[in-house]
C-alpha cells in the first residue's frame, strides 16, 4: 500500500518534471519567440507574485467562487437526481428540464448571469452553480436507476419498507455515482470558472489573464495557465481520494 | 393443506415480443421442515415459479398461500438466495450484511452484531466478518447470503441456483455445509438447481419439471435417504437414475 503510493507519487513527480523539461526545449530549440517563454521566467514570476500575495489572492478569488458554486449546485442536484431516479412522474416531469439545460452551457449564461447579478460574487456562484447542477442531477438519476434488482428484492425479502429500501439501500449504493458527477461537475467549473472572471470580475485567475493579455506580461499569463492547472489536477486527486474512500472498496474502477 | 400451497399457478409474460407462459397450472405442496429441490432444465420456469412465491412477480392464476395466508408481494417470511451476489450490499461489511435484516427491524446493536457473528461461524466464516463483498470469493459471498438470509429468521429458505455459479469443487463443499445448516436449524427450503446430482444430494423430495413454455411439475421423487448422504451409495445411485430418466426426456427434447 506504502509502496504504492510513493510509486504513484514519484510518477506525479517525474511526469511534471518531464512536462516542464518539453517545454524548455519547445521554447529554446523550436519556438524561439519572446511569445512562448520557458519554464524559468515563468517560475521567476511566479515567485515575484507569490512574494507579493498576488497570485495567492487570485486563486483564493477563484477558488472561494468555485467551492460556493459547486457545494450550491450539488446541494441542489443531489435531492433532485435522487428524486428524478427514484419516482416515474418526477422524472418525466424534470426530464425536459436537464435535457434542456444541460445543452445550454454556463459560457453562454454569462450574459444573462451578469445582467441579472452585476459583475459581483453573485454572478459567478450562479454560473459555478448552474454547470453543477444538470450534471449532478444526471448523474445522481443514473445511480438511482443502476441500484441492482436483487440488492433490491433481497431488501424486500428481508422486511424493509420503501422508506427503509430508499435510505438503506438505494442511497448509498448511489454514492459513488453521485461522487463521479461531482468529480466531473468541478472539472466543468474550472472551464467556466475562467470564462466568467474574463468578462466580468475584479479578482481571480481569469481576470489575471485577460489583464495579462492587456499589457502583454506573456510571463503572467503562464503562471496563471498553470496555476489553473495545478488546481484542477489537485482537486481532482482529492475527489479520486474522497471517491476511493467511500466507494473504492466496491468499485475499484474509480 | 401443506405449509407452502401453490395451487394451479401459472404466471404468462406480457412484453414487446406478445405473450409468453412461463409457467402452467404449477400444483405443489411442501411440508414445514422439508428440503425440497425443484429441479429442470434451464428456461423451464424455476426461477419465475420462486419469484411468485418470493413476492416479487404476481401470478397471473392460481393461488400462493404460506401457512394459511395468501402470498401477495415479498416478505420477511420467505428469506431469498440468489443465484448471483449482485444482491449484497458492497458499502457494508459481511457481518453488516448479514445483520442487515435485524438493523431493518430495529434490532438493539449489540444484540444484532452476536446474532450476526453466531450465522457468521455457521457458515464457516467465524473471524472474517470485517472483510467487504468485494474481498471475498465466489463461495464466500453465498456463504454470506445464506446466512443474511438466516439470520433474519424466515419461515422458509428460497434458493434460487446459490451454487450455479461456483467451480465444482467450492460447489460440493457448499453443499455438505448446506445439507449440515439445514439438518441444524430444520428450515423449510425451496432449493432450484439444475444440477441433478446436487438435488440429489439435498433433497428430502425431488420436483422435476417440464420443459417449457408452460412449465410445470412432471413428478415429484421422495429421497429417502439418510444425512449426510453418501454419493456413491447404492441408494444414491438408485434416486439418482430415477430421477434421471425423468429429467432426460426435458433433455432432449431441449436445445
Ligand atoms: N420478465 C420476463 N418477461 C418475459 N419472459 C420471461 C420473463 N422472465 C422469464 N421469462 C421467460 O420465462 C421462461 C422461464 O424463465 P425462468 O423462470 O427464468 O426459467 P429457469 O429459471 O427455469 O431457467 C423463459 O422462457 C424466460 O425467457
Ligand atoms: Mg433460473
Amino acid at each position: 500500500m506504502l509502496t504504492s503510493r510513493a510509486a504513484t507519487i514519484a510518477g506525479y513527480v517525474a511526469g511534471f518534471a518531464l512536462l516542464f523539461l518539453v517545454w524548455h526545449l519547445a521554447s529554446v530549440f523550436l519556438v524561439r519567440s519572446v511569445l512562448f517563454p520557458s519554464p524559468w521566467p515563468v517560475f521567476e514570476r511566479a515567485w515575484v507574485l507569490i512574494e507579493d500575495s498576488i497570485l495567492q489572492e487570485q486563486i483564493l478569488a477563484s477558488m472561494r467562487r468555485i467551492l460556493q458554486g459547486f457545494l450550491l449546485g450539488s446541494l441542489i442536484g443531489i435531492p433532485i437526481g435522487l428524486a428524478i431516479g427514484s419516482f416515474r412522474p418526477v422524472r418525466l416531469l424534470l426530464e425536459p428540464w436537464t435535457e434542456f439545460f444541460r445543452f445550454i452551457p454556463a459560457v453562454a449564461m454569462i450574459t444573462v448571469a451578469v445582467i441579472w447579478f452585476g459583475i459581483g460574487e453573485e454572478s459567478k456562484v450562479f454560473l459555478i452553480a448552474y454547470t453543477t447542477v444538470f450534471v449532478v442531477i444526471i448523474s445522481t438519476a443514473a445511480g438511482v436507476g443502476a441500484v441492482g434488482r436483487d440488492k433490491i428484492r433481497a431488501a424486500q425479502s428481508m422486511g424493509a419498507s420503501q422508506l427503509q429500501i430508499f435510505a438503506l439501500v438505494a442511497l448509498p449504493a448511489t454514492v459513488p455515482y453521485i461522487l463521479t458527477g461531482m468529480r466531473v461537475a468541478m472539472a466543468n467549473a474550472f472551464v467556466t470558472i475562467v470564462a466568467a472572471e474574463l468578462v466580468a470580475s475584479n479578482d481571480g485567475l481569469g481576470k489575471m489573464l485577460w489583464d495579462a493579455r492587456l499589457f502583454m506580461q506573456i510571463e503572467d499569463i503562464f503562471v496563471a495557465l498553470i496555476s489553473l492547472g495545478l488546481l484542477g489536477f489537485a482537486t481532482d486527486r482529492v475527489f479520486r481520494l474522497l471517491i476511493r474512500a467511500f466507494a473504492g472498496r466496491f468499485n475499484p474502477t474509480m | 393443506m401443506g405449509f407452502v400451497a401453490l395451487d394451479g399457478v401459472g404466471k404468462v409474460f406480457r412484453g414487446r415480443t406478445g405473450a409468453w407462459e412461463a409457467v402452467r397450472d404449477f400444483t405443489l405442496s411442501l411440508d414445514e421442515g422439508e428440503f425440497f429441490c425443484l429441479l429442470g432444465t434451464s428456461g423451464c420456469g424455476k426461477t419465475t415459479v420462486l419469484n411468485m412465491l418470493a413476492g416479487f412477480e404476481a401470478p397471473t392464476s392460481g393461488r400462493i398461500m404460506l401457512d394459511g395466508r395468501p402470498v401477495s408481494g415479498p416478505g420477511a417470511d420467505r428469506g431469498v438466495v440468489f443465484q448471483g451476489h449482485d444482491s449484497l450490499y458492497d458499502w457494508l461489511t459481511a457481518l453488516d450484511n448479514i445483520a442487515f435484516g435485524l438493523r431493518l427491524r430495529g434490532t438493539p446493536k449489540a444484540e444484532r452484531r452476536a446474532t450476526a457473528e453466531r450465522f457468521l461461524k455457521m457458515v464457516g466464516l467465524a473471524g472474517q466478518g470485517a472483510k467487504h463483498p468485494s474481498e471475498l470469493s465466489g463461495g464466500m459471498k453465498q456463504r454470506i447470503q445464506i446466512a443474511r438470509a438466516l439470520a433474519n429468521d424466515p419461515r422458509i429458505l428460497l434458493m434460487d441456483e446459490p451454487f450455479g455459479a461456483l467451480d465444482a469443487m467450492t460447489r460440493a463443499v457448499l453443499q455438505g455445509e448446506l445439507s449440515r445448516i439445514w439438518a441444524e436449524t430444520r428450515k423449510t427450503v425451496l432449493f432450484i438447481t439444475h444440477d441433478l446430482e446436487e438435488a440429489v444430494a439435498l433433497a428430502t423430495r425431488i420436483g422435476v419439471m417440464k420443459r417449457g413454455p408452460g412449465g410445470t411439475l412432471k413428478a415429484v421423487v421422495p429421497v429417502d435417504l439418510p444425512f449426510p448422504r453418501d454419493r456413491t451409495s447404492d441408494g444414491f445411485m438408485r434416486v439418482f437414475r430415477e430421477v434421471h430418466a425423468l429429467i432426460h426426456e426435458e433433455i432432449h427434447g431441449a436445445h
